[in-house]
């Protein structure tokens, strides 16, 4: 009897799954070119110094970004550090996403590689065959672990165990608590990534960043291994007894964002109030445009050949 | 479908560039092979539910308010930019000098102060929104800064179209629901009942006012269209997210079709509205 159950059960459980819709699948894989109309700024030269407007930083990520002096990121242990795995929406880069598979007979997808950028951003892999992630005491790395799960047509990741970084080139923290989810869904030939930053450690509010890739078969990015090999870059760190930080209230770009754009000196600062329409009202009494006309980085996307008119009309 | 893809090319016409006549393809495919299409075969599902509201992507949870988070382009969107900051946005020589000469004083005095939360420029303004269905075809999305209304018309008629035959700064949008059968699902299978499918939608605006897409006097033109994903994401602590990715084609003052993105987090009710009439110069 026993068995007349077990295989009814089970005879009953193919058909189930037998009639259950196929998991499915959008086909991700392509070259990605960046449509960096948002961001280039931060992504190529760089975040002005002290300019943590918009993101809902704490006092102690605040402290620690204001300390921060660029000439750090020379010292020898630091030269070859990428950038963390959230890079892939904040860098200035596309990339090539390709399907694993878990063999070449069945093809079943089981994840999806993000490349990396040449020496900025390690190459990410998407699991999306169930596996779980490895207990919260393993391995840290710069580009964490990934997992995935389809919601119709938006990857929906997760990334935990990543390193100790930096949320923003400026030296915004990240720690090793933080946990980025991705929102990765393809629109024909645009695809795009919302991503979310919890970092319980350094932010009082999740941090939503986006950005737009285009399908570029002929974009084709460069992403050889990365390769990096340390050299002394600054000659005052060469004792290796010295690091570049400010002490506190020392930090020479403070009033940066206050001297060249009128942005008030708390607004730079930061915080989760101003990410929010409502500390318009705040600027509304603090806020007066400079009269000068635009002098740095007016018009210059760096965006392919845009970015040569744009310096032929400056 | 005809009549919408009528009212769509009667819109545009042969001006409309190639990735929307993609889109409407594709929003064509979509439909045929979405859940909705596939339950309108024998027997015929009642009216009421063949409707758009009730044809919603599983998950698309749109209806209710929604708070901007400005996390990208800060300085030009919650200031006035600098007199010259045209970073970002790939104007040409034109849009520059309009910009270069254009001062806020004489639009305010001749009543324009809206032109800078037009349909390009809406979704970026720091504002709460407030999205409701008007009536079963007809998503209604408010703001509250500049006190902006969008209509969102699926399966839009010859009398809607006639309706918005004149510019707005909203001008006239069409929506689509974004849902795809996976290509790696299959057909469908018999005596599997079709479920709904998660999804997003897809709006194209055209028929708008010329205005600016910054309060620094960047332009774009009444011959400029426009066309937008949106994408409602959830996570698993119930923060709901809306993303918004937009293209932007002006032949008349951008070098290159303008993508970004405008994201806002869905509150829990309207307690933040702030109805704030439109300014150009805070």
């Amino acid at each position: 009897m026993k068995h007349h159950l077990v295989a009814s059960s089970l005879v009953g459980l193919m058909l189930m799954v037998a009639a259950a819709p196929a998991p499915a699948q959008i086909d991700l894989s392509g070259n990605w070119a960046l449509l960096d109309f948002q961001n280039s700024l931060k992504a190529g030269p760089g975040p002005f110094p002290i300019s943590f407007q918009g993101i809902p930083i704490n006092k102690d990520a605040r402290a620690a970004a204001l300390s921060f002096d660029n000439e750090s990121l020379s010292e020898l242990q630091r030269e070859c550090e990428p950038w963390l795995v959230h890079y892939v929406i904040e860098g200035p880069f596309g990339f090539r996403i390709t399907s694993v598979v878990d063999n070449p007979v069945s093809g079943a997808v089981v994840g999806w590689t993000i490349s990396g950028e040449v020496y900025d951003r390690l190459a990410t892999t998407i699991w999306v065959d169930g596996r779980a992630p490895p207990p919260p005491q393993a391995l840290h790395t710069w580009g964490g672990f990934t997992t995935g799960t389809w919601h119709g047509d938006t990857l929906v990741t997760t990334t935990t165990h990543i390193k100790d970084g930096y949320l923003e080139r400026d030296g915004v923290p990240s720690s090793n608590q933080e946990v980025f989810r991705m929102f990765i869904t393809r629109h024909d030939d645009l695809l795009t990534i919302t991503g979310i930053i919890h970092d319980p450690v350094y932010l009082s509010a999740p941090y939503a960043l986006a950005q737009v890739f285009k399908l570029s078969p002929d974009a084709n990015p460069s992403t050889p291994a990365m390769h990096c090999a340390p050299e002394l870059e600054d000659t005052r760190l060469a004792s290796g007894y010295q690091i570049a930080a400010y002490l506190p209230g020392q930090n020479p770009a403070l009033m940066y964002m206050p001297q060249h754009y009128g942005i008030p000196l708390q607004a730079a600062l930061g915080g989760v109030q101003t990410m929010y329409p409502d500390y318009r009202k705040t600027l509304e009494s603090e806020y007066r445009r400079p009269s000068k006309y635009c002098t740095q980085y007016c018009c210059d996307r760096g965006f392919g050949g845009v970015a040569a008119v744009c310096k032929t009309i400056n | 479908m005809k009549q919408l893809l009528r009212s769509a090319a009667s819109l545009s016409g042969a001006t409309r560039p190639a990735l929307w006549r993609a889109g409407w393809s594709l929003c064509a495919c979509a439909w045929l092979w979405s859940p909705g299409a596939q339950a309108a075969a024998p027997p015929r599902t009642p009216a009421a539910a063949a409707t758009p509201e009730a044809q919603t992507p599983l998950g698309f949870d749109l209806p209710g308010y929604w708070v901007s988070i400005v996390t990208q382009n800060w300085r030009f969107r919650m200031v006035v930019p600098l007199r010259g900051d045209y970073a970002e946005i790939p104007i040409n020589l034109k849009a520059k000098q309009f910009a270069d000469a254009w001062n806020p004083a004489p639009d305010e005095a001749a009543g324009k102060q809206c032109e800078a939360y037009g349909a390009p420029a809406i979704m970026r303004v720091p504002e709460r929104l407030h999205i409701s269905w008007q009536d079963a075809r007809t998503l209604v999305v408010q703001t509250d800064s500049g006190m902006q209304t969008r209509l969102l018309h699926f399966a839009p008629t010859a009398a809607d179209a006639a309706a918005f035959a004149s510019a707005s700064w909203q001008g006239y949008s069409v929506a689509h629901w974004e849902v795809h059968m996976a290509p790696f699902a299959g057909p469908p299978r018999a005596g599997v009942k079709p479920q709904r499918q998660y999804g997003g939608m897809q709006v194209m605006t055209t028929h708008m006012l010329p205005g600016l897409l910054r309060k620094n006097g960047i332009p774009y033109s009444g011959k400029a269209q426009m066309s937008e994903y949106w994408e409602v994401n959830g996570e698993p602590d119930a923060d709901q997210w809306l993303t918004v990715t937009t293209e932007l084609q002006d032949p008349e003052y951008l070098q290159t079709p303008f993508y970004f993105t405008s994201i806002f987090q869905k509150e829990p009710d309207g307690s933040k509205w702030d109805p704030t009439p439109c300014s150009l110069t805070q």
